[in-house]
């Protein structure tokens, strides 16, 4: 039947298919925990070998990606759990090493704004170098409120997400007339003119930017101080550490939610064929503004966690190279999936730190990379999928 | 029920006038569709007929004229409203959403039948899900009445479907909004002549089902054009130069020639 | 009209002509290959630092780094490099992105010119340190008992003969027919033996070389070279095209005047206006694009049904 081609059945022993789900977590849970902690570069590009390999194997040998794929769908539960309790575990088994804390800080922070993106450039196909711009707002737009009104950042992180939100719609409004590379270029302009004033205006603190933005308290316990638990002393970035996890869930919450619904379906019409879109009753104009205004919330949410744990802030964290560098991370990953816009954002948040030993040829290399990827491997590492029904 | 002498008219059109530019596109056309009717419409390329079917499903804006569904004015209401309100259509070189399983593309053609937003998705799964849920029941039961063929291949990306299949997706979408009036742009473009026979007992049955449902076709094939319609009105350089059943409009020497062709026009003779 | 109007008037006119230089070519390639060549701006800017390092390899190998002579020389050598590099980055990278979805052509060339900006920091001795350049030519011609700078003169001289013989080329001559028939519909044009690959690389080459030498006027113009110039440059190059209308050519020439014109205002009559010129500028590009969403002179968007 041609059902079976699209929909992948587990037909092999359970206890297999969810040893297949533990195997294949912790081994990504042990790939990233010694990608982090390693430091000679020829390790690095090791284990990016690896990695290829993995990838390699994959789209060589589909019916093995197919068999884990159907273990993961029939163990989703399984699968959950085990990822909560290895996203819980992971610092204790980082020694200590800050360094590789605030690593993943910022990788999640990163995951998180590429899963905004992608509801625009992944689902909907819309442009937008502009998410650089909406993380900065939510970060000035928080760090305001605490440094000129005392605000708590637990009321500072909705009140920036809703700022952020406004100007997200704002710069929706010319998508309802603009398309392709002239409404990129409106993004271009309003991340552009978005920096520009950061940098000049007199409250923002120009070039300086702000500074002393205080850290996070939480029922007394300061997320500047170390974090203990079962008796086990966390350096104090695995406070933010949690946090970002904790974003980075409810982001994927929000993504799988919307992409399962009819809003993610409509978002998907308008990607292939605006006009049909249309005339399937679909208000396209409406999608595509929801769909900055969703990109631009969860990302003022990146912001003001940004903000709060690095303490401070100026324009040249949300530069246009940022945003270019959220987009690469969607289209390496690979658009409209979810695991996929998530490695891809920890690639490309790691891939420059960790190749530190080229200091200076950094963004060279970061260059050249996202070129020979794009060139290689257009649809990402992961491509998008087909929905399925009745599960 | 069907068409009967006393059917009402759900559309039509009067004075419908297109300019673009210093290019008059349509003049003054004038048309009516009555319930459970079908109407074939037929004129050389270039003679308005893809113009008309933009006007009447809002794409394009008319520089004068008006069209009316049930009596009410649809100029100026967003082509996506205009779905709402039961006039559905197909396009002549169709535009599915190929990335899309089939079954997807009939449930975006329930788009206007749901309600939920952003809002709903996130916090209200429960009912979301439960709506979209229904909804792919509805597409599911759609496709198989459409064509069982078509349905067996409801998880593969409509991309890969063949021509008439592709035509026959594109009804069923478009027979998912609900449509009091449903507009085919020359379904059978690009098909041979058994696909046409078998595109056409499809459509048959698509109106037995429904039998108020009425159609508006586009088409160059002649064999589709005596059979389906009850009616045909003709098209050239925008204007209207016909409109009768196709047993007389088919005697009309000029339409005969310039717009049968020589061939068809043997073929009617025949 | 005083003197200072004038000067304005003047450094308006000069500054859009250098930005009519890239942004021709924006819309040159855009016209012909439909997608956005982004590091376009950064291969013009290629071509001040061409032109130091051919001075000095002159000086090196002749002795004779100063005269007029060699100077000209290494303006052309830099040109026609430019040209090439332009045709070479076709080849090796921007031709796989022709049948791509157009967001794919954009980031590639969005990271193309990251690594031309790198390249030049890394292969330029002290690359990422400002150079100076000379400015072309030196002093003022008196008209009308108004002084002006000859090197206002010559840009715009230039740059209007540049755009001419463009225009020329495209209409006139063999290749800008074939150019012409390849932008309006590539499989006709390759049904009439024309090779759209040729076509492609001349595009590259006649768009690379008038922008480089956009370039180079920009670093007389600034009286340095710099390797972020492109970033600034290349951006306000790429808005004066889309503000025009891409594929347009005249709409290139007036969405430059119209930028250089706004920059050159806000820096005269604002408080602080060097501070918030691309806030100004980047603002009239929201602007135009919201109230004509394909330009001013831009093909309108009319979908065929």
């Amino acid at each position: 039947m041609a059902e079976s081609l699209a929909l992948p059945r587990d037909t092999s022993n359970p206890v297999v298919s969810a040893l297949t789900v533990i195997a294949v977590q912790l081994a990504g849970a042990l790939f990233l925990r010694q990608f982090l902690l390693i430091d000679d570069w020829r390790l690095v590009i090791g284990l990016l070998l690896l990695f290829g390999a993995a990838l390699v194997l994959m789209e060589r040998v589909p019916s093995l990606e197919a068999r884990v794929e159907a273990a993961f769908a029939r163990h989703s539960r399984l699968a959950l759990l085990l990822g909560i309790a290895i996203v819980l575990a992971f610092p204790f088994v980082l020694e200590g090493n800050t360094y590789a804390l605030h690593l993943c800080v910022i990788s999640m922070l990163y995951a998180v704004l590429a899963l905004a993106l992608n509801f625009q450039l992944g689902s909907a196909n819309i442009p937008n170098f502009a998410t650089g711009a909406s993380y900065g707002i939510g970060a000035y737009a928080s760090a305001l409120l605490a440094l000129n009104f005392g605000v708590s950042f637990w009321l500072a992180l909705p009140v920036a997400a809703v700022v952020a939100t406004i100007f997200g719609f704002l710069l929706g409004i010319p998508s309802m007339r603009t398309r392709d590379s002239y409404l990129a270029l409106v993004t271009i302009a309003f991340g552009v003119v978005i920096h520009q004033l950061l940098n000049n205006l007199e409250f923002t603190g120009g070039p300086n930017g702000l500074v002393g933005i205080p850290a996070p308290e939480l029922f007394g316990h300061s997320f500047a101080s170390p974090l203990v638990i079962f008796g086990q002393e966390l350096p104090s970035q695995a406070n933010f550490y949690y946090l970002s996890a904790l974003l980075v869930l409810i982001s994927i919450v929000f993504a799988r939610r919307l992409h399962d619904s009819r809003v993610g379906l409509a978002w998907n019409a308008l990607r292939t064929d605006e006009l049909a879109a249309r005339c399937q009753g679909i208000n396209v104009t409406w999608y595509k503004v929801l769909a900055f205004a969703v990109d631009a919330f969860l990302a003022g949410f990146a912001g003001t966690i940004y903000a709060f744990y690095v303490g401070f802030i100026s324009p040249d964290n949300f530069t246009f190279l940022v945003s270019v560098t959220i987009m690469t991370m969607v289209i390496a990953g690979g658009m409209d999936n979810i695991l996929g816009v998530i490695v891809g954002a920890f690639l490309l948040t790691l891939l420059p730190e960790k190749l530190r030993a080229f200091s200076d040829y950094r963004i060279l290399f970061f260059g050249v990379t996202v070129i020979v990827f794009l060139m290689i491997r257009p649809q990402g590492l992961f491509p998008q999928r087909l929905r399925r029904y009745g599960h | 029920m069907g068409l009967t002498a006393s059917s009402p008219v759900v559309l039509e059109g009067e004075n419908l006038t297109m300019r673009f530019g210093g290019l008059v596109a349509m003049a003054e056309v004038a048309f009516t569709l009555k319930r459970g009717e079908i109407l074939g419409i037929i004129g050389p390329n270039g003679a308005g007929k893809s113009t008309l079917l933009n006007i009447i499903t809002g794409i394009y804006i008319p520089s004068s004229g008006e069209v009316r569904l049930e009596g009410e004015r649809l100029n100026g209401v967003p082509a996506h409203k205009i779905v709402a309100r039961g006039i559905a259509r197909t396009f002549q070189s169709s535009r599915l959403f190929g990335d899309l399983s089939v079954l997807d593309n009939v449930i975006i053609g329930r788009h206007t039948h749901t309600k939920a937003g952003v809002f709903d998705a996130i916090f209200r799964r429960g009912r979301a899900k439960a709506e979209l849920d229904a909804a792919a029941a509805h597409a599911e039961t759609l496709l198989k009445s459409v064509s069982r063929g078509l349905h067996e291949q409801r998880h593969r990306p409509a991309g890969e479907l063949a021509q008439a299949d592709r035509r026959r997706l594109e009804i069923a979408r478009a027979l998912a909004t609900d449509p009091k009036v449903l507009l085919l742009d020359e379904p059978s473009s690009g098909m041979d002549d058994a696909d046409t026979d078998a595109l056409m007992d499809d459509i048959r049955a698509v109106c037995a089902q429904r039998p108020d449902l009425a159609l508006m076709i586009i088409e160059h094939d002649m064999r589709l054009v005596a059979s389906l319609p009850h009616r045909v009105m003709v098209l050239d350089y925008g204007q209207k130069l016909a409109d009768g059943p196709y047993e007389e409009i088919r005697k009309i020497p000029r339409v005969q020639e310039a717009y049968l062709g020589r061939k068809a026009a043997q073929h009617a003779g025949a | 009209m005083s003197e200072l109007f004038l000067q304005q008037l003047l450094n308006w006119i000069t500054l859009g002509s250098i930005y009519a230089l890239i942004a021709v070519g924006f819309s040159l390639l855009f016209g012909v290959l439909n997608i956005i060549h982004f590091s376009h701006g950064d291969v013009s800017l290629l071509a001040p630092f061409l032109a130091l390092s051919v001075i000095s390899a002159i000086g090196s190998a002749l002795g004779d780094a100063g005269s007029l002579g060699t100077f000209l020389l290494a303006l052309l050598v830099a040109i026609a490099i430019t040209g090439v590099i332009g045709v070479l980055l076709d080849l090796v990278v921007i031709q796989r992105f022709r049948q791509a979805p157009a967001m794919m052509a954009l980031v590639a060339t969005v990271a193309l010119g990251i690594v031309l900006r790198e390249l030049i920091r890394h292969l330029f001795p002290n690359g990422s340190n400002p150079h100076a350049f000379p400015r072309l030519v030196e002093g003022d011609v008196t008209i009308a008992g108004f002084t002006i700078p000859l090197f206002s003169v010559m840009v715009i001289v230039v740059s209007v003969l540049a755009v001419c013989a463009l225009f020329f080329m495209l209409n006139n001559t063999r290749l800008g027919l074939h150019i012409k028939a390849v932008s309006q519909d590539r499989d006709a044009a390759r049904l009439m033996a024309i090779n759209p690959g040729r076509i492609f690389r001349a595009t590259f080459f006649v768009a690379s070389a008038i922008g480089a030498i956009g370039g180079l006027f920009f670093s007389s113009y600034a009286g340095m070279a710099r390797f972020d110039f492109s970033i600034d440059v290349g951006l306000i190059g790429f808005s004066a095209a889309v503000v025009g209308g891409l594929g347009s050519m005249p709409g290139a020439i007036i969405g430059s005047l119209l930028i250089a014109g706004l920059d050159t205002l806000v820096q005269a009559t604002v408080p602080n206006g060097a501070s918030y010129r691309l806030v100004f500028v980047f603002l009239l590009v929201i602007g135009v694009l919201v109230f004509r969403p394909s330009g001013l002179m831009g093909r309108s968007l009319v979908e065929k049904v």
